[in-house]
């Protein structure tokens, strides 16, 4: 599993990827990490496959009993099936996921690790030298779906938004917008499936200062091209299954 | 490992069809009941003439009776049987997951630290391995249990037909009260032998 730090002032960001193990017929997934002096939260820490190699990286930075937080913006099977073994590996912990996602997702198995759930308006998450911001994202792609902000390394994990279907070994950063442009159009044209919701999220995320969008699929946006993405994304019809 | 996967998956299999097989357990004992009433209502009728066939019908009542409350006893063993399946089977999962991420991280700085929660976790599932085998036991017990009234039923089925044969003009309602009682019994028999076939077979 690759590993690439994002951020590293105080606290760090790191991001987690490319897995050269994972099997083909499986997405791919980028895993987040924010790790302060005595706490870490991983940000949509992937499907049952993936728990194995993400542990053992996250290992690298972190001891198990400092993995304190677990965050799924949505309920998808690549965001979060392995709750289940994380429930065995973190029985302190906490997973803060959306409130109307809880009996969904207890499905996966979640006995020990306390259910913090996000209501609809968003919520945050203080992990002390930094408060995360959630902002609400829903219907994009998943009925209840929040974002995480970090003010302090403006920083937006973007879940499902901005992702981009493309082969494993590609580079964790855009480099040519508007070559890039062609691997996310399917993926925001299909799966998501609400103009309005769209445009309420741009609204939204244009009041903030991004630094970098970073999504689970695909590669990290950085400085213009979050602008580029949100212009893009804004002119993008998308529900595209259904034919008007 | 292949084969692990394999006995696992018999074993949900074989406790969620102990299940289906006392539910119709269940609708038998449930007949036998109404054959016993039924059986209760033709020699009061008959008088003098069904007086042996009396105490025959609360018998079988009572063998009704035990039946359904032995299968209530068995359904609430085998739920708690499922249950641990899926619970081992979840620590199993998870057993297995940690011996990999061990395998992985072996250049990582924090890789000890799960070794205590690996240690804990091999240790639960132990004592669930433990815990399934008895609750297994104990079910086999209570599927042997419930073979005395599914064969009382069929001695007392024999001695309602003796009974039925001085009865008279009731002969032939109490020979078919006698009918429904045996083939009821039958069918239990087979039904527990069943279960108790299957949960043989599972591997433990
Ligand atoms: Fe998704
Ligand atoms: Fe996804």
């Amino acid at each position: 599993m690759k590993r690439t730090t994002l951020f590293d002032a105080g606290y760090q960001w790191i991001v987690f990827g490319r897995d050269p193990n994972k099997a083909e017929n499986l997405i791919d997934t980028n895993q987040y990490m924010i790790r302060t002096a005595n706490r870490c939260l991983l940000l949509d820490p992937g499907g049952t496959e993936l728990f194995a190699p993400m542990l053992a990286a996250a290992l690298h930075y972190a001891p198990v009993e400092e993995i304190t937080d677990l965050f799924a913006s949505h309920q998808d099977p690549d965001i979060i099936s392995s709750l289940g073994l994380w429930d065995q590996a973190l029985p302190q912990a906490r997973l803060h996921a959306p409130a109307i996602w809880e009996g969904f997702l207890r499905h996966f198995g979640c006995e020990k690790i306390e259910y913090v759930p996000i209501e609809d308006a968003g919520g945050t998450i203080d992990l002390g030298p930094v408060e995360l911001e959630l902002i609400p994202a829903h219907y994009l792609h998943s009925s209840g779906n929040f974002n995480v902000y970090d003010p302090k390394s403006k920083i937006l994990m973007s879940g499902d938004i901005g992702a981009a279907l493309e082969s494993p070994d590609a580079p964790m950063f855009v480099e040519d917008f508007s070559a890039h442009v062609e691997k996310m159009r399917f993926f925001h044209q299909r799966w998501m499936p609400s103009n309005r919701a769209k445009n309420d999220w741009i609204k939204r995320v244009r009041k903030l200062d991004i630094e970098m969008l970073a999504p689970q699929h695909g590669r990290i946006f950085k400085g213009d091209d979050v602008e580029r993405f949100l212009d893009w994304f804004e002119a993008l019809s998308v529900g595209s299954a259904v034919q008007v | 490992m292949k084969a692990h996967i394999e006995r696992k998956k018999s074993q949900f299999v074989v406790v969620a069809s102990i299940a289906t097989e006392l539910s119709d357990v269940m609708v038998v004992a449930k007949e036998i009941s109404l054959a016993a009433a039924n059986a209760k209502a033709i020699a009061y009728r008959a008088g003098e003439k069904a007086r042996g066939f009396q105490p025959i019908t609360d018998f079988i009542n009572e063998l009704a009776r035990e039946t359904i409350e032995l299968v209530n006893q068995i359904n609430e063993q085998a739920s708690a049987l499922y249950e641990t399946t899926v619970k081992e089977y979840r620590y199993e999962q998870a057993n297995k997951q940690f011996k990999t991420v061990s395998a992985l991280s072996c250049e990582a700085v924090y890789k000890d630290s799960l070794v205590p929660i690996a240690a804990q976790l091999e240790e639960e599932l132990e004592e669930m391995r433990y815990q399934f085998k008895n609750q297994v036991d104990q079910l086999l017990d209570q599927l042997s249990e419930i073979m005395h009234p599914a064969r009382a039923a069929r001695v007392i089925a024999a001695n309602s037909r003796i009974e039925a044969s001085q009865a008279g003009e009731f002969l032939q309602s109490l020979l078919t009260v006698a009918e429904s009682v045996d083939k009821a019994a039958e069918l239990m028999y087979t039904n527990v032998q069943r279960c108790r076939s299957s949960m043989a077979m599972m591997e433990l």
